[in-house]
């Protein structure tokens, strides 16, 4: 019978794998020997004691080796050298420790040969492997490394890519299988990162467009896999929102500032969160310190130092997941973040191995740790860099409470105040009571921080970016301009008395837009769904400049039937009779893909097959969405147009004319979303009845600048010279033609730049209906012939900043 | 004049002061590990040293390869981690080359760090730019071989040998480690020094500031 020696780093472990596999055969099995631990309770290897255990059990018919990992592998392969007697057969096996021992255990009482033993270790993983269905489809049994893995590879498809939200869902959703998951980002080439690990998650730095590879292994492994594939597929729930317009600074009007051309959004305190507010101001509490050098703790007392480590993190967690239950929407989402991030197993590890090695004391430890991580976030900069306030929160929180120290946060306080900080953690932001806090004033952030998201959503007026924000005494009462981002400290009591003025002023629409001298631009309001109806008819608009279809097809794996399409036409029609609408066609791809039109591979989705370009390769769909149109339009009263999305020839302008004649309706337009179409409006509208400007996509395009990424948000600015003669160019064209060019992108809710489109020839603005007041109040205030000055002014300027620098000066002083 | 041997009364003071510079050193080497490692690397490499003393000072012996065997098994048993082998060969390696002799010549010396040299690589499987004690090794035995060339210098050569020594290891810093623990971390393992190689570097600075006291 040969012999079997166990090598492993922990005596414990040796033992108890002998034991297990020994209760098979009992009495009879082989002579086991054990060499585990480098002595002394070192957790460890020595190739003495393999040799000595080979010796031990030595027979003519051989030994065999079991070894766990690592250095056990090299002093197994050392005894080897050590052996006094060279012809003895000794092998080692690659085996799995636990399963291949147990197979060696009892193929050998059964009497085999060495290499029929070794053979049967080698391929101890095929029973369990099989058991759970993931056993090497070739049936050969594996010679080591990990279990089979199943592998795919998906490709982002929400705008900002693998951030925190979707990272959160991937490591919720992935926590609920048996299954070890990877994922690495393929265009990065970088090696993948566990799945389990929020933090090692946002390193891989995923963007929109790339394709990822997503490994699993386990008993779980297929469903994991399908869970990720439907996320992504999905694209983590925020492809729907992806219609609403990226989120852009406001920018000051009554104190313009020169920016920086194309550098960060960094200068200057920065508007991010319409409104006013006056308040006391109160700051956050000063941020938890960086823990002091300690003398390195005692060996004795680091397992329990790193212990409480744990405990800090997993209290932090449960705090956190508490708060999130109490919340909802957004909050919820950005609190179980944080949450996850506090439990993360890589940050904690880092943090006990600082403990158990080094002897730092445990906040210490954390605070290195944190910094590591958000070192390499900060490296990689963008969207990454933005979160590494997140991971500062989660590590104050978690030395506070090492400290023992209350969880820092935000001023309890029932009176109203105006908050101010360095920089606002998203948990802290998402715990804002709107009804105590008036504004948020941060010293850091920028216009895509959550900051400015949260406070957008709660309603709240904010500045970002205010440098000096700190230096404002504790108590003194200002007023904040969330548009402008002014802070005015120690307001007149006169100033004090305006502001709550336009506080407490709700804007109204009489529904009729016109300029002080009377001129006429109708002023329509943008519906992305029936929904949002009642919100255009109650905002006064005059009609809808842009209905979205987009609503009808998303969710759906093919698109939606004709009587379908008909029935949610008919209702946005019937909201509106005897008034215009102008439906948009389907608008696909980039970002807002659609499974059934958009090809998922798309080297530049921006530039690839989308809008009108759809209709190439699917143009049933379109005479479908036709054929809808025409029998909703019969249906009802409503004055309906339809308009294509992004055109880019004179011919494409032709087909879709004709297209729609074929259907009998006889109102046709385009948009002018690209360069290419700007500059040909003349003959494009030699062949259609109207365009309308998607100002959104032509600064994208102009200004050669995703407008998905943050760091472009100065250039893809509609105010910039360039996209504003575009605009002109478009206008004019229509004007010589004698056919209406509107603008129903987002521009046409600033109401100063609403002011220079008209000027420009813009004959109806469409947009939200929430911003349809001010708009209308805005150019009752202002006459045509200035907002001709003011855009022939803007469009000499020599910047964005300048452009807008001078139509305030233009439009500003008669208004008063 | 130069000098051209290293006796065995250097060979055992090129051990005690390599001790002595691992634990000067071992919360640094510590350090190290535990950024990419297990953060034993210290620990280890203090107990294996000193057991390797505490042996030399019990049982005084009379020939290099008897040294050098006698430290390599001490490593071997004493250390516990992937270093025990990797180090415990490569003295057992030199110490085979060396021979039953009292004193060693600048060549002499040359083929037995060489022969320990083929033994990490024999054991480990490592290669040049894994972010390992090879990153050091490989580079300071190069530069003690070229450097005796030029000045038939034990001494120079040594110093020669630490100053590659000392890039090698700085060098692993930007490298992505494939071998051992820290392989697991892999882009990560990058901007870190690694330490087996920072202990490597202490070898050879042992090594020349032995043979400068001469």
């Amino acid at each position: 019978m040969i012999g079997i020696v166990v090598v492993s780093h922990s005596p414990r472990l040796a033992q108890a794998a002998v034991d297990l596999a020994v209760e098979m055969v009992g009495v009879n099995g082989p002579a086991i020997a054990i060499a585990a631990g480098a002595g002394a309770g070192v957790i460890g290897t020595d190739a003495s004691k393999v040799a000595e255990a080979i010796a031990e059990v030595s027979s003519p018919e051989g030994v065999l080796v079991m070894m766990d990992l690592g250095s056990a592998v090299m002093s197994a392969e050392m005894a080897l050298e050590f052996s006094d007697d060279p012809d003895l057969p000794v092998r080692l096996s690659s085996g799995p420790f636990v399963e291949g021992l147990m197979a060696a255990v009892v193929r050998a009482a059964g009497g085999a040969t060495l290499d029929e033993v070794e053979r049967e270790a080698r391929g101890a993983l095929r029973a369990k492997q099989s058991h759970l269905g993931d056993e090497d489809p070739a049936g050969l049994p594996v010679d080591s490394g990990p279990a089979a893995e199943h592998t795919i590879e998906v490709t982002l498809l929400n705008p900002d890519g693998l951030h925190a939200r979707p990272v959160s869902m991937l490591v919720t959703a992935i926590s609920a299988f048996e299954a070890t998951v990877t994922v690495a980002n393929l265009r990065t080439g970088r090696p993948p990162v566990p799945a389990n690990s929020p933090t090692a998650l946002l390193t891989v730095g995923a963007r929109k467009g790339d394709t990822i590879s997503v490994a699993a292994a386990g008993r779980q492994a297929v469903e994991a896999l399908e869970a990720v594939s439907e996320l992504v597929g999905k694209g983590f729930g925020e492809l729907a929102a992806a219609h609403a317009p990226a989120p852009r600074p406001a920018r000051s009007a009554s104190r313009p500032q020169a920016r920086p051309q194309g550098g960060a959004p960094s200068s200057g305190p920065l508007g991010v969160s319409p409104g006013f507010a006056v308040g006391p101001i109160v700051r956050m509490q000063e941020p938890v310190n960086e823990p002091g050098p300690a003398v390195a703790l005692p060996l004795r007392e680091r397992a329990a130092a790193a212990e409480r480590i744990v405990a800090a993190a997993a209290s932090v967690a449960l705090a956190l997941r508490d708060k999130a239950a109490r919340v909802s929407g957004a909050a919820r989402g950005i609190l179980e973040a944080t949450a996850l991030m506090a439990a993360d197993p890589g940050l904690i590890d880092a943090a006990v191995s600082r403990v158990t090695g080094q002897g730092h004391t445990p906040e210490r430890a954390v605070w290195a740790a944190v910094g590591e991580v958000t070192a390499v976030f900060k490296e990689q900069g963008g969207l990454l860099a933005e979160r590494v306030s997140d991971l500062h929160d989660v590590r104050n929180r978690i030395v506070s409470e090492l400290l023992g120290r209350p969880a820092p946060g935000l001023p309890d306080r029932v009176e109203p105040y105006v908050l101010v900080a360095r920089d606002l953690a998203p948990a802290d932001t998402a715990l804002i009571d709107p009804t105590v806090c008036r504004a948020i004033v941060t010293v850091e952030g920028g216009p895509t921080s959550h900051t400015a998201i949260l406070a957008r959503a709660l309603g709240l007026p904010a500045v970002v970016a205010a440098r000096d924000a700190m230096d404002l005494p504790e108590g003194s009462v200002v007023i904040v301009d969330g548009t402008t981002g002014e802070i005015v400290v120690a307001p007149t009591d006169d100033q004090v008395l305006r502001a709550e003025e336009q506080i407490r002023r709700v804007i109204t629409f009489d529904g009729t837009g016109r300029t002080r001298d009377g001129h006429r631009v109708q002023l329509l309001a943008n519906v992305a769904s029936p929904d949002s109806v009642a919100a255009a008819i109650e905002a006064n608009a005059e009609g809808v400049g842009l209905f979205r279809t987009e609503f009808c097809f998303l969710d759906h794996a093919e698109a939606p039937g004709l009587d379908e399409q008909v029935a949610a036409y008919r209702q946005v029609f019937a909201g509106f009779p005897g008034k215009k609408v102008t439906i948009r066609t389907l608008d696909a791809g980039a970002d807002k893909p659609l499974a059934f039109v958009t090809a998922a591979d798309e080297v530049n989705p921006a530039l690839g097959i989308r809008g009108y370009r759809t209709a190439w390769q699917r143009p049933e769909l379109l005479d479908t969405q036709l054929q809808a149109i025409a029998a909703a339009a019969a249906a009802e009263d409503a004055d309906v147009g339809v308009m294509a999305p992004m055109i880019a020839t004179v011919d494409e302008s032709v087909d879709f004319a004709a297209r729609c004649a074929a259907h009998g309706l006889h109102n046709v337009g385009v948009m002018i979303e690209t360069p290419a179409a700007a500059i040909t409006a003349g003959p494009i509208l030699e062949r259609v009845d109207f365009a309308s400007l998607g100002t959104n996509d032509l600064a994208q395009y102009t200004m050669a600048a995703d407008r998905l990424m943050g760091e472009l948000a100065l250039l893809n600015d509609p105010w910039q010279p360039a996209v504003l003669r575009m605009i002109r160019e478009a206008c004019q064209a229509g004007l010589a033609a004698g056919k209406p060019v509107g603008v129903c992108g987002e521009a046409a809710a600033d109401p100063m730049l609403a002011a220079i489109l008209v000027g420009l020839g813009a004959t109806s603005l469409s947009m939200s209906p929430r911003a349809l007041g001010g708009v209308a109040e805005f150019l009752r205030g202002v006459t045509v012939d200035q907002c001709r000055d003011a855009a022939l002014a803007a469009v000499a300027a020599g910047s964005a900043g300048a452009a807008r620098s001078a139509a305030a000066l233009l439009l500003e002083p008669t208004r008063a | 004049m130069t000098n051209d041997t290293i006796s065995l009364d250097q060979l055992t003071g090129w051990l005690t002061r390599f001790r002595d510079l691992v634990t000067e050193q071992v919360s640094y080497l510590t350090e190290l590990d535990s950024a990419i490692g297990d953060a034993d690397h210290g620990s280890n490499m203090t107990r294996g040293m000193d057991a390797v003393l505490e042996k030399i000072q019990a049982s005084p012996v009379v020939a290099v390869d008897e040294l050098f065997k006698g430290v390599g098994m001490t490593l071997v048993t004493s250390v516990g981690g992937a270093s025990g082998p990797l180090y415990g060969t490569f003295f057992l390696r030199i110490g085979t080359s060396a021979g039953p002799v009292s004193t060693l010549d600048a060549p002499g010396l040359a083929a037995a760090l060489r022969a320990g040299l083929g033994g990490v690589v024999a054991r480990g499987k490592a290669e040049a730019g894994d972010k390992t004690m090879f990153d050091v090794l490989a580079p300071a035995l190069d530069a003690f071989d070229a450097d005796l060339v030029v000045f038939s210098d034990i001494s120079s050569a040594a110093r020669a040998a630490y100053s590659a020594a000392q890039a090698g290891r700085d060098a692993t810093a930007p490298l992505i480690a494939r071998k051992g623990r820290a392989s697991y971390l892999g882009e990560r393992s990058i901007g870190h020094i690694d330490p087996g190689a920072a202990s490597t570097s202490l070898l050879f600075q042992a090594l020349a500031e032995i043979l400068d006291k001469e």
